[in-house]
């Protein structure tokens, strides 16, 4: 907004909370989580399935359904603007517009019965006072920014006629229409084979570095985060367990999750005859445990664990990795101790 | 697109045929004598004899089957065995009116039906839902003859909005809308309870697909996203189920026609059935097939228009 922008983030999330109602109860899927994005900063936020990430990035655009879901937070602070108590009317401005979000799955994401044209049209008409001949010339150029082979002539054609790469690439073009602060990606590349996501993390790296955009990146492949993260947050159960800057995290990782999730990777380098992976499930939305929500999948864990949940400690100096862990984190366990004696 | 459509037709031929054997046979099957029922009880042998052989029945099986089928493939559907009228005369008497009911019962049934649908479907589980779905049971479940006496008590007894039995005169517009305003209430909203279900079931399909939520991420007001995105997409079995229903509707808007004294195929067909009319009967079949293949038609090209991935070859 201000002079001040290159300091300040672009987008502040602070105590999130997003609730689902099951059973006549609301159980929390994301527990008053805060992180900041810097401008031009790629942070990367990973886990399992179900921990959390993509409701996390719903939850910021106000995408979560109204009907069984539930945004609490402090402030969703985004242009001056507090995203959670921004009534509908305002949001959807914001949408597509100052920040926009890329989906996980291109073969559904996309209009089966309209043309991938209009589709790009569309994000533009409703933001930007284009008149229909300046909004097909700047989707044309949209498309071909993203490198689909011919665009002109396939413009007016239809989802079916592409392949899941190139929907990918239309989703991109879409998410890029109106030059967005921020971009939301759910795990853009997860659906596609490997030579497909390769083409679509560097067209995402080519196109952060040409415009100022920063980029929440969803993943649970740790590949993708150390070619393309700033910084990492991993989420566990609904928690941020840990967050550090991308080599300070594959330097030390620190959190016992993140550790056994960097044990998990498949490495070529290496003669393993099994892949390591971590015992058990994270535990359902209805059945959160009291303690640490990691404690019984943890080979460190102690008795404290398992009745309070950590906060989130800064370590070392710099402010730079946080973690919340009993054992990892600045703790006096002796102190512990005694405190949960009594 | 044309050639589908030509296509098609040629393969109609084939089911034409059959359906005329099929119906050539069962008419046949039906007990009763055509001139019995025509010269009635008191007849005497003689006389019986006489019109059974003007009637031509009294003649082998197969000798009256291959004269039906020779003059229905030449245009000559022989004449009705009980006014003397020729059949094809009898049925484009009362086509239009059959064909107007029906147009007119689908568009109040689409008019009323899809928003409807649409509405109950976006307020899923609240009260507008609840009694949307109940209202459409009961119009599902209402039987068509007592709805058609309530209308005519409420509109033409009570109110006396409309006539309870319009005139045959149909010469200005306020008397053709007079006159089908009713009927084609009553079919229309019959015909409105099935959509209303199908749309709200198949919108509560689309609403849910990702292109729904990529929509709304793109920014795109509400509206726009419920009818271009959701609607487009739920329209589908929508008019699976219209094409269906139609086909049901030109053949049993027979009790909305003897309620509301009007002509039109369902009650030809019925009265053919009650004489032993054979010859019209076999007529009466042949169009009401001819009529479910080209809805049948129409159903697949509107499909073409909603659904680009709906190729014709």
């Amino acid at each position: 907004m201000t002079e001040t922008g290159k300091i300040e983030p672009v987008l502040d999330v602070s105590n999130l909370t997003t609730s689902f109602r099951i059973g006549g109860e609301w159980h929390p899927a994301v527990r008053g989580i805060s992180f900041s994005l810097q401008p031009n900063e790629t942070l990367a936020l990973v886990g399992e399935s179900g921990c959390g990430k993509s409701m996390t990035a719903l939850s910021i655009l106000g995408l979560v359904p109204k009907a069984n879901g539930r945004v609490e937070a402090e402030h969703i602070r985004f242009q001056g603007k507090d995203l959670s108590r921004l009534p509908d009317d305002e949001m959807r401005k914001i949408r597509g517009n100052g920040i926009s979000m890329i989906f996980q799955e291109p073969m559904t994401s996309l209009n089966p019965v309209l043309p991938i044209g209009f589709q790009v049209v569309e994000a533009l008409r409703y933001h930007q006072k284009l008149s229909r001949g300046e909004g097909e010339k700047r989707a044309l150029e949209l498309l071909e920014l993203v490198k689909i082979p011919s665009a002109k002539s396939r413009f007016k054609e239809y989802p079916h006629q592409f392949s899941g790469g190139m929907r990918q690439r239309v989703m991109i073009a879409m998410a890029l229409a109106c030059r967005p602060k921020v971009i939301l990606a759910d795990e853009p590349t997860t659906a596609l084979d490997v030579t497909i996501q390769a083409q679509i993390l560097s067209l995402l790296n080519e196109l952060k570095a040409e415009t100022d955009m920063s980029m929440i990146f969803i993943t649970h492949n740790l590949g993708v985060v150390a070619a393309l993260a700033d910084r990492v947050a991993v989420m566990y159960a609904g928690d941020i367990v840990e967050i550090a800057g991308v080599n300070e995290l594959f330097a030390r990782p620190t959190h016992p999750y993140t550790e056994a999730l960097m044990r998990s990777v498949p490495r070529s380098d290496r003669d393993t005859k099994t892949l390591y992976s971590i015992p058990g499930a994270v535990p359902p939305l209805t059945r959160m445990p009291q303690g640490c929500r990691f404690a019984a999948r943890c080979e460190l864990a102690i008795d404290v664990c398992r009745t309070q949940n950590p906060p989130l400690d800064v370590l070392g100096s710099g402010g730079a990795h946080s973690v919340r862990c009993w054992v990892r984190g600045n703790h006096d366990l002796a102190e512990m101790k005694e405190n949960a004696d009594v | 697109m044309l050639r589908f459509v030509v296509r098609r037709l040629i393969f109609a031929i084939p089911t034409l045929l059959a359906v005329m054997t099929v119906v050539f046979v069962l008419v046949r099957i039906v007990p009763g004598d055509p001139a019995q029922t025509i010269l009635g009880d008191q007849a005497s042998a003689e006389a019986l004899q006489n019109m059974r052989e003007r009637l031509g029945v009294d003649r082998p099986i197969l000798e009256q089957y291959v004269e039906f089928m020779g003059g229905a493939l030449v245009g000559d559907w022989g004449e009705s065995m009980v006014t003397g009228k020729p059949v094809l005369a009898e049925i484009a008497r009362v086509l239009p009116y059959t064909i107007e009911l029906t147009v007119v019962s689908l568009i109040i049934g689409g008019l009323i039906g899809i928003p409807l649908g649409a509405w109950s479907a976006l307020h899923r589980n609240e009260w507008i839902d609840y009694v949307t779905r109940v209202g459409s049971l009961l119009g599902l479940s209402f039987p068509a003859f007592v709805s058609a006496i309530l209308m005519l008590i409420v509109f033409s007894i009570q109110l006396r909005w409309l006539p309870v039995i319009s005139g045959g005169d149909r010469a200005t517009f306020g008397e053709w809308a007079e006159s089908l305003a009713l009927p084609a209430l009553n079919l229309g909203l019959i015909m409105a309870a099935y959509i209303t279900r199908v749309t709200r079931s198949s919108m509560l399909g689309s609403l849910g697909e990702d292109y729904i939520r990529t929509a709304r991420a793109k920014g795109v007001p509400e509206r726009v996203v419920i009818w271009r995105h959701g609607m487009r997409n739920a329209l589908i079995p929508v008019v699976t189920v219209v094409g269906l229903y139609l086909g049901i509707l030109i053949g049993n808007s027979v009790l909305t026609e003897i309620v509301f004294n009007r002509p039109g195929l369902g009650k030809l067909i019925v009265g053919a059935l009650g004489q032993r009319d054979y010859t019209l009967l076999q007529g009466l079949m042949i169009i009401y097939t001819f009529v479910i293949v080209i809805v049948n038609l129409l159903t697949d090209l509107t499909y073409g228009l909603i659904d680009p991935r709906v190729k014709y070859q």
